[in-house]
């Protein structure tokens, strides 16, 4: 009996699943975009160089960027973008309501949230990991130099964790000190409570900025957990999924090609093959993918390529001066590689 | 021969066309991390300073510049010296995905070419004897230098092949993350000595260029 009711329940559950499921006659966002005349793009609602509003409303992040570059592609205008700011929890169920076209909110890429939520993430936009930071004076050139070390981390994170096993793996000693917050966080290495701070690298660059003095603690080239971030589509499109997938290629292609907004308008006179392909004076790639021809020109012009998106928001142009590290172009030392266009 | 590349400053016309902006750009300059994408393409004439010794102060690079371990992911073998010219970095590879990155000056020389050298000699504290076309320019250079803080070329140069180019020091820090006209590859003085102790005569040295249009 008991069984049968859990196998009702079960089938109750799924029909609700079903209900709640937008009911969608085409899936054809693009379309939706174009008619409406606006991008909806879900962002985070405040991450320093990621995403977040200024005095006057104005949104600017590396997220943001990416949600300029589709609404450059669609509308060579990179102010047609709705922002709806989400919060970690509101995300992926507005993405899937159809709330937002396209989530842009620093989220991992993983296996649960494609297979179970049943969304997809087109490419990686950004690759953040588990890192250290040290004082610079240390001199130290390496993680496995850490053994013995003080580490503070942020509890009930998957940092604890990662570090644990990484400092067991390399046959070094550890003394963990787990603390609440964030703050609780920064004021322990501040003061010399621990050697060693621990957290995704992207958050230790935002940390480090509340040190007293910030040029004087450096964070380790090591990466010792894997966080893909990149955008979020639902299933169900693949026309829209390439929008947005190639959008982030073009950035990126625009990087090693040299094109940059420096240089844009050589990059069109160009007689280099793949520049001409990719600035659409050689074939019709922006046409296959529902858009112009001149969809990368447009993308390039609104926010740059992927080093400027970068440099701008994250890197050396901004307060967080993260280093280009893995994300940088795979023929440059880092693991960056888009497809051609072609 | 050894210091034929400080000669190549040339371009007299645009000596006098970007004089006047020098010291606005530079001044700007010390106070980014970064010096911007278009100050960072322009090459700039700014003479040398023989004679002219760095405060501690000055020497202290913009933290982008400063040297540090990164990440780097090479299929050239640890001990390879990788110059990215458009980034301002020398990169010293370590293995297992890391490099030690430097902050350099870039001579518009250093622009007119790619490829594989050797580091066929060093010397620390080299000599400085301006040639001939760099006194008629600048007459009154020194006709000789020896060696020292007050000297053009640091306190270390490695040798690249048999070709005018080298990496040296500088006794004009400020101009780390520039091109300047003269001059190939310039670290400071505490980043030169550092990798002049890190690297023997025969280490690779690979120059990359931007990606042309």
């Amino acid at each position: 009996m008991k069984r049968f009711a859990t196998v009702l329940a079960a089938a109750g559950l799924v029909l609700a699943a079903q209900c709640l499921a937008p009911v969608r006659a085409h899936a054809d966002t693009l379309a939706d975009v174009k008619a409406r005349g606006t991008l909806k793009c879900g962002v985070n609602q405040g991450l320093a160089g990621f995403s977040a509003p200024d005095d006057k409303g104005q949104w600017s992040g590396f997220d943001v960027d990416l949600c300029k570059a589709v609404a450059a592609a669609i509308f060579d205008d990179a102010s047609k973008v709705t922002y709806v700011p989400l919060s970690a929890e509101a995300r992926f169920p507005a993405l899937a309501k159809g709330d937002v076209d396209l989530l842009s909110r620093n989220s991992t890429w993983t296996l649960q949230r494609e297979a179970e939520l049943k969304l997809l993430f087109p490419a990686v936009s950004y690759f953040d990991g588990q890192g250290f930071m040290v004082p610079a004076a240390r001199n130290l050139t390496s993680a496995l130099e850490l053994t013995g070390s003080k580490v503070c981390t942020q509890a009930g994170t998957t940092s604890a964790a990662n570090a644990r096993d990484y400092f067991a793996q390399n046959n070094m000693t550890l003394e963990l000190i787990e603390l609440p917050g964030v703050d609780e966080l920064v004021k322990a290495y501040g003061d010399g409570t621990c050697g060693v701070l621990t957290t995704d690298v992207s958050q230790l660059y935002a940390l480090r900025l509340k040190l007293a003095n910030p040029a004087d603690h450096i964070v380790l080239p090591d990466v010792i957990s894997k966080e893909p971030l990149g955008p979020v589509v639902r299933q169900g499109d693949d026309a829209w999924f390439n929008v947005v997938k190639w959008s982030l290629f073009a950035l990126v292609n625009a990087e090693e090609l040299g094109i940059s907004t420096e240089t844009l308008e050589q990059a069109k006179a160009s007689q280099k093959p793949a520049v001409k392909r990719f600035v659409g004076t050689d074939g019709h790639f922006g046409t296959q993918l529902g858009l112009t021809d001149d969809w990368a020109v447009r993308i390039v012009k609104a926010v740059g390529n992927y080093g400027e998106v970068f440099e701008r928001n994250v890197g050396s142009g901004s307060k967080l001066a993260i280093p280009r590290g893995v994300n940088q172009i795979w023929s440059a030392g880092g693991i960056l590689y888009a497809p051609p266009i072609r | 021969m050894r210091t034929s590349l400080l000669s190549r400053a040339g371009g007299g016309a645009l000596a006098v066309a970007v004089l006047a902006l020098t010291g606005a750009l530079l001044s700007s300059a010390g106070a980014q991390t970064r010096p911007p994408a278009d100050l960072r393409n322009t090459v700039m004439q700014i003479d040398e300073k023989p004679g002219y010794v760095p405060s501690d102060g000055e020497s202290q690079l913009d933290p982008a510049f400063r040297k540090q371990p990164v990440y780097f992911r090479t299929t050239e073998p640890p001990g390879t010296i990788i110059i990215h010219t458009d980034e301002r970095f020398l990169y010293l590879v370590q293995g297992d995905n890391r490099a030690i990155r430097y902050g350099i000056g870039v001579g518009r020389d250093g622009f007119q070419w790619s490829g594989l050298e050797h580091v066929t000699r060093k010397a620390e504290w080299p000599d400085w004897t301006p040639p001939p076309e760099m006194i008629a320019r600048q007459p009154y250079l020194p006709r000789f230098m020896a060696g020292g803080p007050g000297n053009p070329m640091g306190s270390a140069a490695l040798y690249l092949g048999k070709t005018v180019y080298r990496i040296h020091g500088t006794n004009m820090p400020d101009t780390i993350g520039l091109a300047v006209s003269s001059g190939c590859f310039r670290l400071v003085n505490a980043d030169v000595t550092d990798l002049y102790n890190r690297v023997p005569v025969g280490t690779k040295v690979i120059i990359r260029q931007a990606p042309t249009l």
